[in-house]
């Protein structure tokens, strides 16, 4: 019975056709290794973000009064497993931006943006960029001290524009001149709504430029996929969907055992506006930024230096463009990426510390590190261009 | 091989720094001897906890996610009927507007409302309640808030117990917890390394191992 629905449905909608062509005749490289899978943990990702989300606003209420309770209350004690809903949505958005970051390091490491896939790499980051938008518009909902507070920090951050432009800007993101119900309304709509309607329609078009481009691979050599490549399906799907798995054992672990560990303590106190909180800092995915822009003495050199590494970034493809891919080739570039983890790892970690001079100097080495990864690309782009003529022209 | 080492320790040190324990950030300690840290876990003291909160702090404080709210306002007639109206719990805007009389008093008497304390467990932690309840004036200089518990640390965690389980899911679905925990990741293990397996059959096959 069963088949034969399956076949009546198969003969007008052409479903299994598809999957042969899509899946299976689809061939990539056999050579993908573990980070490879990070794309489709980062798609799972998003998935349970948008089915958790989807729940959490079945309570949720974008109201000054009453977002605190109905998140604290309503959602963490009165509906029955709510509280399991919003721990997934709170550890899994940690968990997306961390997949995230594996990802874009790793595209960096292979040098997965270089020609032909430099718009698989543009799109890419926007999809970042949005990303960062949607957790910080989130993590205003709750309506708790580190919310509000983490907010009023956020929208000063345009002041630093001279002029009437910077308040204007503030303003505008604000609602008015303080944070209130217009805020927490337009940033709700921003995040239930616009945000992730951008990150689908970016993630479909990120998803078909992988396939139109092709996936790129550790050796960093273009292969013949008709002789070498491997089918997707059942290759690919079954490696990397045992990794998903292995991805959502961590995961759930830390959602079960870990209660409470991804909503900070000081956000269980509800938002007052005449109580600034000890210590306010930006969640960990924004730290990096936030050193950058603590460091620099200047509040205004600070934001054109934070804005120019998400500029810089986003023109990764083009500072490189050196003949040679994959920093398992590139020993100068590979020097320089490890310059650039540490890098943003150290600026991470600072900003969770107390900004002391020291902390600021190391913040400001750090960030020098940071831009001379980004700088020192064009300088050894040049370099390998003489190793590849002196080689006469050869790839490997 | 070396390099797969390097990074993916690299990677484990860094969330295990920003996301379980990190060394580098400043931490405020608060001393809790084991004995009442035990109490505070412990399901049986929740009622009693509850008893010591009404005699001893429900004058000036609520506890809103459990209907528990200051004497005064809990001696107004209208609370009964906003409650039929409302359910147990209270909207915050209609509790403020409706005993704003009650809560100004509070605050004439001692410079602010006193906070709610449903969720203080999570947001302040058991050793900082501890430490404040038993000596207010050590932990924040110049508070209003009186010594009431001073010299009853068994009775103070007690309270802090009650505390905990009104910030806390129900404990009936915490219970649940572990087992749907254990249940959810042995599921996930299982059917990774199911498909692992099936893949290298697979892999035999095609010949491609």
């Amino acid at each position: 019975m069963l088949g034969r629905i399956g076949r009546w449905i198969d003969e007008r909608a052409h479903i299994s056709g598809l999957w042969q062509s899509q899946m299976v005749d689809y061939k990539v490289p056999k050579n993908l290794t573990f980070p490879y899978a990070f794309g489709i943990m980062a798609l799972v990702a998003f998935a349970i973000q948008i089915i958790s989300g989807i729940f959490l606003t079945m309570y949720y209420q974008p109201n000054v009064h009453t977002a605190f309770d109905s998140v604290n209350y309503t959602i963490m004690k009165e509906v029955p497993f709510m509280w399991l809903i919003r721990q997934v949505h709170a550890a899994g958005a940690n968990f997306f931006l961390a997949i995230v970051y594996l990802h874009i390091f790793t595209g960096i490491y292979y040098n997965a943006y270089k020609k032909p896939r430099e718009l698989t790499w543009i799109v890419g980051f926007f999809i970042y960029f949005v990303l960062l938008m949607t957790a910080l518009s989130g993590y205003l909902l709750p309506w708790g001290q580190l919310s509000y507070w983490g907010m009023v920090v956020t929208t000063e951050i345009p002041t630093a524009i001279p002029g009437a432009l910077g308040e204007t800007i503030s303003v505008w993101m604000k609602g008015g001149y303080e944070l209130g119900q217009i805020t927490l309304g337009r940033f709700f709509g921003l995040h239930i709504w616009l945000l992730p309607l951008i990150l689908l329609g970016l993630v479909g078009f990120h998803l078909y430029l992988v396939r139109a481009a092709g996936i790129s691979n550790p050796e960093g050599v273009e292969i013949d996929k008709k002789k070498e490549g491997v089918p997707f399906h059942p290759y690919i799907t079954l490696k990397e969907g045992a990794y998903v798995m292995g991805y959502l054992a961590v995961f759930f672990f830390f959602v079960f055992f870990y209660m409470h560990h991804f909503l900070p303590p000081d956000n269980f106190e509800p938002a007052n506006p005449f109580k600034t909180p000890p210590h306010i800092a930006p969640e960990w995915y924004l730290l990096g930024f936030y050193t950058i822009f603590r460091s620099i003495p200047s509040k205004f050199l600070g934001f054109i230096a934070f804005n120019l590494v998400l500029l810089l970034l986003l023109l990764l493809p083009f500072l490189d463009f050196s003949p040679y891919r994959s920093a398992r080739r590139r020993p100068l570039f590979f020097v320089m990426y490890i310059v650039l983890i540490i890098s943003a790892m150290a600026l991470t970690i600072l900003g969770t510390m107390p900004p002391t001079p020291t902390n600021a100097m190391l913040g400001l080495v750090f960030t020098a590190g940071l831009f001379s990864f980004f700088l020192s690309l064009p300088i050894i782009s040049i370099v390998e261009w003489g190793w590849y003529k002196a080689r006469g022209g050869d790839k490997t | 091989m070396i390099k797969v080492v390097f990074f993916t320790l690299l990677a484990l040190i860094f969330f295990y720094i920003i996301w379980v324990n990190n060394v580098f950030a400043p931490h405020e300690t608060y001393e809790m001897p084991m004995q009442y840290k035990k109490i505070v876990e412990d399901e049986r003291y929740v009622k009693e906890g509850k008893q010591l909160f009404e005699q001893n702090c429900q004058a000036c404080h609520s506890v809103r996610y459990d209907a528990v709210y200051p004497s005064a306002v809990q001696a107004n007639p209208n609370l009964k009927a906003l409650q039929e109206q409302y359910g147990k719990v209270l909207p915050k805007d209609v509790y403020e507007s409706t005993f704003y009389t009650e809560l100004s008093q509070l605050k004439e008497s001692l410079g602010k409302v006193p906070p709610d304390l449903s969720t203080m467990y999570i947001a302040r932690g058991k050793e900082y309640l501890f430490n404040f309840i038993l000596e207010p004036q050590k932990v924040i200089p110049g508070t209003s808030m009186p010594p009431v518990m001073a010299g009853r640390p068994e009775d103070t965690a007690k309270i802090i117990s009650y505390l905990r389980s009104v910030s806390e899911p129900p404990p009936s679905e915490k219970a649940k917890r572990t087992l749907m925990g254990i249940v959810t990741i042995a599921y996930l293990i299982i059917m990774g390394i199911l498909l692992w397996v099936w893949r290298g059959k697979i892999l035999k096959r095609m010949g491609l191992h």
